[in-house]
């Protein structure tokens, strides 16, 4: 098996005893999944405000129904609301974007997450574990989407996230999202990300043919996110940034961290010497 | 009777206040850590960590106020010393690294009741105390209001003051109870005395001061 530039580093930190450590390289430490593991590809050509996605969600996570939803006013994300419509009146009807966790590659919410109760699973998409979060709300701050979603008590502090899973039970088990099987008009792809990002393309061909405006989204955002789109508009109609990131200031904390933890091992190191330099020569300054 | 061979460096009040807030700052550190360093993340699953931090707070931040009402005067006498640096403190910082590394006491220019290494672990705490306040009020009763990149960054300033507490934490631990020439300063934080002798070479001003006073 070949060991990742990721493995290796976490390697060498260990051995140097830094085993607390995440490497900082991060963006360079990251495996390239952008053509590997499983995706979904959402297309807003083929959406007909069913909400069938959004139903299917809230059976197969067991969250509280609320209300009927309306394209009008659709509900936003919330710890009860994993999946929901970003709708854009066009002419007389509504073009609807399947809004979710996009599963991206460099995920900004796992990298600033201090319990490991979001990773990066193999099968491409961001894991999270429930038991293990702490609350701190470092995700919901960071994810460049707005996708993580708190439960929260300012006083107490008392916190958790919800937000989607990609039904982890499910696609482990090689079954689609909940959302991606209930859907009948094919809005909603599930599939190896390499054949959908192909299919995107012959998509988007078609499309441009008679709507120039037309543009996929997630192939290269963020190394790749696990659920790309086909929209009949520019991005930042359906709501998605054009140039998605981790937030800087996570980078400057990684560096705090190597710098931080490097200067207290220094500072033991320091004391020990101190201690015998200082011993020596006074026991000389007595004689 | 002989005179007392000792005398009081620090009330007893003092010393209580020292070890609550010690004690508390401990409490922030390791309940912090676990979300600085994601290695140590594990115990913060659930967020009991997080509240336990909240609590902490109450006392690392209550006892300096409660302190201050009970001694207005000491206290801005203290805050009052920690800010005023004069040329004898430079000169004592530019000795500082031979006399720490066992070189002659008699180049160190004579102290009042802290040295200037004190004087600037006190201005440490001080500091970062108001950074942490700051930044944790920020991130505690604004987060929905924050900016992602406001909350980001009060993330940082908590992390700086955090690294800059800790560092100075760790020289103040070693010197205060583990360095042979600071051989009397752990047990005057335990009972409050030091002996003549120490406090002669130690804090030479301040010596001359209670003694003049005592006379």
């Amino acid at each position: 098996m070949e060991i990742s530039r990721k493995d290796f580093l976490k390697g060498a930190a260990g051995a140097t005893g830094l085993l607390l450590l995440e490497p900082p390289a991060m963006a360079l430490a990251k495996e390239s999944q952008t053509h590997s593991g499983m995706a979904m590809l959402v297309d807003v050509t083929k959406c007909v405000n069913c909400w069938w996605c959004y139903a299917a969600c809230k059976e197969y996570n067991k969250l509280p129904e609320t209300v009927r939803p309306d394209p009008a006013q659709p509900p936003a994300l919330s710890p009860d609301v994993w999946t929901t419509l970003h709708s854009v009146k066009k002419g007389d009807e509504w073009v609807s974007r399947k809004k979710a966790c996009n599963h991206c590659t460099e995920a900004a919410c796992v990298e600033v997450c201090p319990t490991g109760a979001l990773s990066y699973n193999k099968l491409g998409f961001v894991q999270y574990d429930r038991e293990k979060c702490s609350g701190c709300g470092y995700c919901a701050e960071a994810c460049p989407f707005g996708v993580p979603q708190m439960e929260a008590n300012k006083t107490t502090g008392v916190a958790i996230m919800n937000k989607c899973t990609f039904c982890h039970d499910r696609v482990t088990n090689g079954e689609p999202p909940a959302c991606a099987a209930a859907c009948t008009t094919g809005a909603i792809t599930y599939g190896q990300r390499a054949e959908l990002i192909t299919e995107a393309a012959e998509r988007i061909n078609d499309l441009r043919q008679h709507n120039t405006e037309a543009s996929v989204y997630g192939v290269d955002e963020l190394h790749g996110l696990h659920v790309m789109y086909v929209l009949d508009d520019s991005p930042e109609v359906y709501g998605l940034p054009t140039e998605p990131e981790v937030p800087p200031s996570t980078i400057v904390r990684d560096v705090l961290r190597w710098l931080g933890s490097g200067l207290a091992i220094a500072a033991m190191a320091g004391f020990g010497l101190n201690y015998l330099v200082a011993r020596l020569r006074m026991n000389r300054g007595e004689k | 009777m002989a005179e007392a061979r000792t005398v009081e460096r620090f009330k007893k009040r003092t010393i209580w206040f020292h070890w609550i807030h010690t004690a508390a700052f401990l409490v922030l550190l390791v309940t912090g850590a676990m979300l600085f360093l994601p290695g140590l993340g594990g115990p913060a699953a659930g967020g009991l960590t997080r509240s336990i931090h909240r609590i902490a707070v109450i006392f690392f931040v209550g006892a300096p106020i409660v302190y201050f009402i009970l001694n207005p005067r000491m206290t801005l006498h203290f805050i009052k010393e920690t800010l005023t640096w004069d040329k004898n403190d430079f000169q004592w910082v530019c000795n500082a690294p031979d006399y720490y590394f066992g070189g002659d006491e008699e180049k160190m220019p004579p102290q009042g009741q802290v040295n200037s290494g004190q004087k600037m672990w006190q201005f440490i705490v001080l500091a970062t105390g108001i950074l942490f306040v700051i930044s944790g009020c920020l991130m505690w009763f604004f987060k929905d209001i924050l900016s992602p990149t406001v909350f980001g960054w009060s993330v940082v300033v908590h992390d700086v003051a955090f690294l800059l507490a800790l560092l100075m934490l760790l020289v103040h631990i070693y010197t205060g109870s583990l360095h042979p020439r600071m051989n009397e300063s752990f047990r005057s934080m335990l009972d409050g005395k030091i002996s003549k002798k120490y406090a002669r070479n130690h804090y030479g001003k301040w010596y001359e001061k209670i003694s003049a006073s005592d006379k």
